[in-house]
This record gives structure tokens, C-alpha cells and sequence, in this order.
């Protein structure tokens, strides 16, 4: 297992670069998602806003019926989930959904308890404290937003409303937006970084294999065959070119099988000769017995 | 040198003394085995970890006000994500140059606290959840590096330990 070159070299790298990029990866969508619930609940927040100031004068000179077509068209958006206006008692004064109006909301449920979670409801929220997320009964998921209605000097001044200045909040918008087109686009970011993810490791394990191939295994291969037929007594074979490395080590095998081969032909002439000296020496030998 | 001086005082030394390094080699050998499989237990002991962090909702009591006000404010998200991959890539950089010069330290325990250390952080910030992924990819991919760094070191000492092994069991031989 893991034996050969190949092996040896792509899995440390093709494990380090992938396992880095997937980190970054999930990071950089976790960072994105962030910016983009952020985002939406700022876009909501500032809707809120415009919403309320937008029938702000309905609610001055005390025209129900005018803000009741406000409310329905708003609603009637598409992307809208909700869109009411509660009393500081808790009653839906205002609705898109014509069958909310004059019930009581919960002051526990999400999007109230924020405010009334102490025995002095809070006047003031942040941006995200203001928003909650749920799925509604279509199992859509849905971004809402309170934004208070505050006591202006108009309203408690005005000739023909009754409030107190000292009350603080006459009401609240809640508005509730559909989040389809957020996840939507999520698991788009998604597929596209997993795809990312895929093509960086395709990418570094190819890398490194065409780059091993190129320079070392083919050179090596080249080597192996090179050694083979040198130890064979074949010296016109070429030696392997690409590493220099490789070219080098080939060189000196070559220059060793030569004095090697040169050494042998030398021992040959030797063994020759001495074989000659012998065949003389007993011929030497035989001619003297025979004189004798 | 020693063996020849043993070799004077009796015949039997020199076998005495090959029978002993035969034995500590099969010692180092059987170490070495042991040692190979040091990264897979760390590997394991974080996938615990990861599956305790995963189910924290229900596996891990919920931190008190108290211990919260003690502990004070949790460090911004942003900023434990940003050490994490700062961590991460030097962890790897180290891992590499570790694997490069042929090291076969094993630092599987410190990556352990280290990679827990962020759950803890992500898990008292409440983000845990959106992050839990990219800490188990880091752990995964640091805890498998480093049993694969370990691993291939103790496979080639194991070769080595078994060849000069062999080369001292032929010499014995020879020499009886």
C-alpha cells in the first residue's frame, strides 16, 4: 500500500491542499450566509421603517380605511408572509390576513419576548434583536421584523388623538418575508464551492501527477531500463535525459560498466596469455622428456 | 571491538551477543508497530470529540448566567474563524516540514487540544452550529496528516530494522 512514488507524493498534498480548501470553503460560506441574513434583516428593518412612516399620516388624521388598503396591498406582494399592526395591548388592529384582526398576540412568542421578557417591556432594540425566523405553516421559511410605532409630538399633540406623552410606544408593525429566495440562492453558493472544492483537488492531484510523471518517474523508469541493458554488456544504448539528476547517475553507471567491461577484457587477455605460457611450458616439458 | 573482547573469554559470546541485538531489533520493530498506530487513535479520540460537539444540545449541559459572567463576553466570531484558518494552515506548514526532514515526532495530542479549544470557543459564542463543519474538516484533515506523516516514517524504520535484522541473522549464520 502507498508503495510507489506516485502514492507517496500525492496523497500528503492532495489531502493538505483539499482539507485547507474545504475549511476555507466552509468559512467563506458561513462568512457569506452571515452578510446575507445580515443584509436581509437590514433591508427588512429600513421596509419596517418606510412602512410605518408611509402611514404615519393615515394613523395621524385617524384613516382606518385608508391603512387597511395600505396594509392589504403591502401584503399582497409577493415575498409578504405577513404584515399587521398590533395595539400596545397586544391586539391585531391591522392585517393583511383579514381573519388576525382583533386577536391577541402572545407576548411570550418569538418577536414579542424580546421587548417584554422583563417586567418593564423595553423601548429600544438593535437591528437583529428586532428580527426572528420561523417556518410557517406552507413550511416556508420566514424573516420577521417588529418595528415600533413611537409617540411623536403629532400624535400626542394632534387635536383629534387621544394619547398621553408619556406613552413611549402606541403600536407595532410586524412584517414577515419569505426566505425562499435566500436559501435558494445558499444552496447555489453551495453547489458552487463544492464544485470549486472538487475542480482544486482534480487539480492538485493532476498537477502532481503530470509534473512526477514528467520529471521523475519517466526519467526513473528511462534509469531502470538504461541499467538493464548496461548490465547486459550493452554500452550503445542512450542514456535517460529529462532530470539532470537522472542523466548524471546514468553517466557514471555507464563509465562503471565500461572499466568493468574493460577490466574483464584485460583479465581475458591475461587468462589468454597465461594460458599460452602454460601450453609452452608443457610442450617445453614434453620435448625434454621425450630427448631424454 | 567489544565482540572480539567477548569472543576471548568465551566461545558462546558472540552468539549471546547477536541472539540480544536480534532481540532488541524484533523490541524496536514491535515499538515501531505500536507507534504506527499512535495516529489512528488520535484520529479517533477527535472524531469522539467532534461527535460530543456535534450533539452539545443534548450531550453538554447549558452554560449558566453565572459561569458567563465570570467568563465574561465571548471573543467575536469573525475572529475565531480567522484563527482557525490561520491555525490550520501552519499546523499543515509544520506537519509538511515535519514529513520533509523525515521527523517521526507525534503532535496529534497538541492538534487534539488545540482543535477542541475551538469547538469550546465556537460552542460559548452560540456559533458552533454554522461552524461545527469547518473545525471537523480542519481536525480531519490535521489528525489524518499527521497519522499519515507518522505512519510512513515508522514503515520505512520498520523496513530498515528488518533488513539490518537479516543481515545480522545471515552473519550469525555464517559465522556458526
Amino acid at each position: 500500500m502507498l508503495k510507489n512514488l506516485a502514492a507517496k507524493a500525492i496523497v500528503p498534498v492532495g489531502l493538505t491542499v483539499t482539507g485547507f480548501v474545504i475549511v476555507c470553503s466552509i468559512l467563506l460560506y458561513s462568512y457569506v450566509k452571515q452578510d446575507l441574513i445580515e443584509d436581509s434583516i437590514q433591508r427588512e428593518v429600513l421596509l419596517g421603517d418606510i412602512i410605518v412612516k408611509a402611514t404615519r399620516f393615515s394613523m395621524l388624521t385617524d384613516q382606518r380605511e385608508s391603512l387597511r388598503q395600505t396594509i392589504n396591498d403591502i401584503g399582497g406582494q409577493k415575498g409578504v408572509e405577513h404584515v399587521r399592526i398590533f395595539n400596545k395591548k397586544g391586539v391585531i388592529m391591522f392585517s393583511a390576513h383579514a381573519e388576525e384582526v382583533h386577536q391577541l398576540v402572545d407576548m411570550s412568542a418569538p418577536g414579542c419576548i424580546e421587548c417584554h421578557s422583563g417586567p418593564v417591556a423595553a423601548v429600544h432594540l438593535g437591528p437583529m434583536d428586532q428580527a426572528r425566523n420561523f417556518v410557517n405553516a406552507q413550511g416556508e421559511p420566514v424573516l420577521a421584523i417588529t418595528t415600533p410605532i413611537y409617540n411623536e409630538p403629532n400624535c400626542s399633540n394632534g387635536g383629534c388623538h387621544f394619547h398621553s406623552p408619556d406613552e413611549k410606544i402606541l403600536g407595532t408593525l410586524d412584517i414577515g418575508m419569505s426566505q425562499a429566495p435566500l436559501i435558494k440562492s445558499l444552496a447555489t453558493l453551495r453547489i458552487r464551492l463544492i464544485i470549486f472544492c472538487l475542480m482544486v483537488l482534480v487539480l492538485t492531484v493532476g498537477g502532481v501527477i503530470a509534473l512526477l510523471q514528467r520529471n521523475v518517474l519517466l526519467p526513473v523508469r528511462q534509469l531502470v531500463h538504461f541499467a538493464d541493458q548496461v548490465s547486459r554488456g550493452n554500452l550503445e544504448v542512450s542514456e535517460p535525459e529529462g532530470a539532470e539528476e537522472v542523466t548524471s547517475l546514468a553517466g557514471n553507471f555507464k563509465r562503471l560498466a565500461r572499466r568493468n567491461l574493460e577490466a574483464d577484457d584485460n583479465l581475458r587477455d591475461l587468462q589468454d596469455k597465461l594460458d599460452a605460457l602454460t601450453r609452452q611450458i608443457r610442450e617445453r616439458e614434453s620435448g625434454h622428456k621425450s630427448g631424454s | 571491538m567489544g565482540l572480539l573482547r567477548k569472543s576471548r573469554r568465551s566461545p558462546e559470546a558472540p552468539e549471546r551477543a547477536g541472539t540480544a541485538t536480534a532481540k532488541a531489533g524484533r523490541e524496536r520493530i514491535r515499538q515501531l508497530h505500536a507507534l504506527s498506530h499512535r495516529g489512528l487513535w488520535g484520529l479517533a479520540a477527535f472524531l469522539a470529540v467532534s461527535l460530543v460537539a456535534f450533539n452539545h444540545s443534548r450531550l453538554l449541559p447549558p452554560l449558566s448566567d453565572n459561569l458567563r459572567a465570570v467568563l465574561g463576553k465571548s471573543p467575536p466570531t469573525n475572529l475565531i474563524s480567522i484563527a482557525l484558518v490561520v491555525y490550520s494552515f501552519s499546523a499543515l506548514v509544520l506537519i509538511l516540514s515535519r514529513m520533509s526532514t523525515g521527523q517521526g515526532k507525534y503532535k496529534g495530542w497538541s492538534h487534539l487540544a488545540y482543535l477542541s479549544a475551538f469547538y469550546v470557543f465556537y460552542l460559548y459564542g452560540n456559533v458552533l452550529d454554522a461552524n461545527f463543519w469547518a473545525v471537523f474538516a480542519a481536525g480531519v484533515t490535521i489528525m489524518a496528516l499527521e497519522h499519515y506523516q507518522l505512519w510512513t516514517f515508522c514503515t520505512e524504520a520498520i523496513r530498515k530494522e528488518e533488513e539490518r535484522l537479516a543481515q545480522a541473522e545471515r552473519l550469525e549464520k555464517f559465522k556458526s
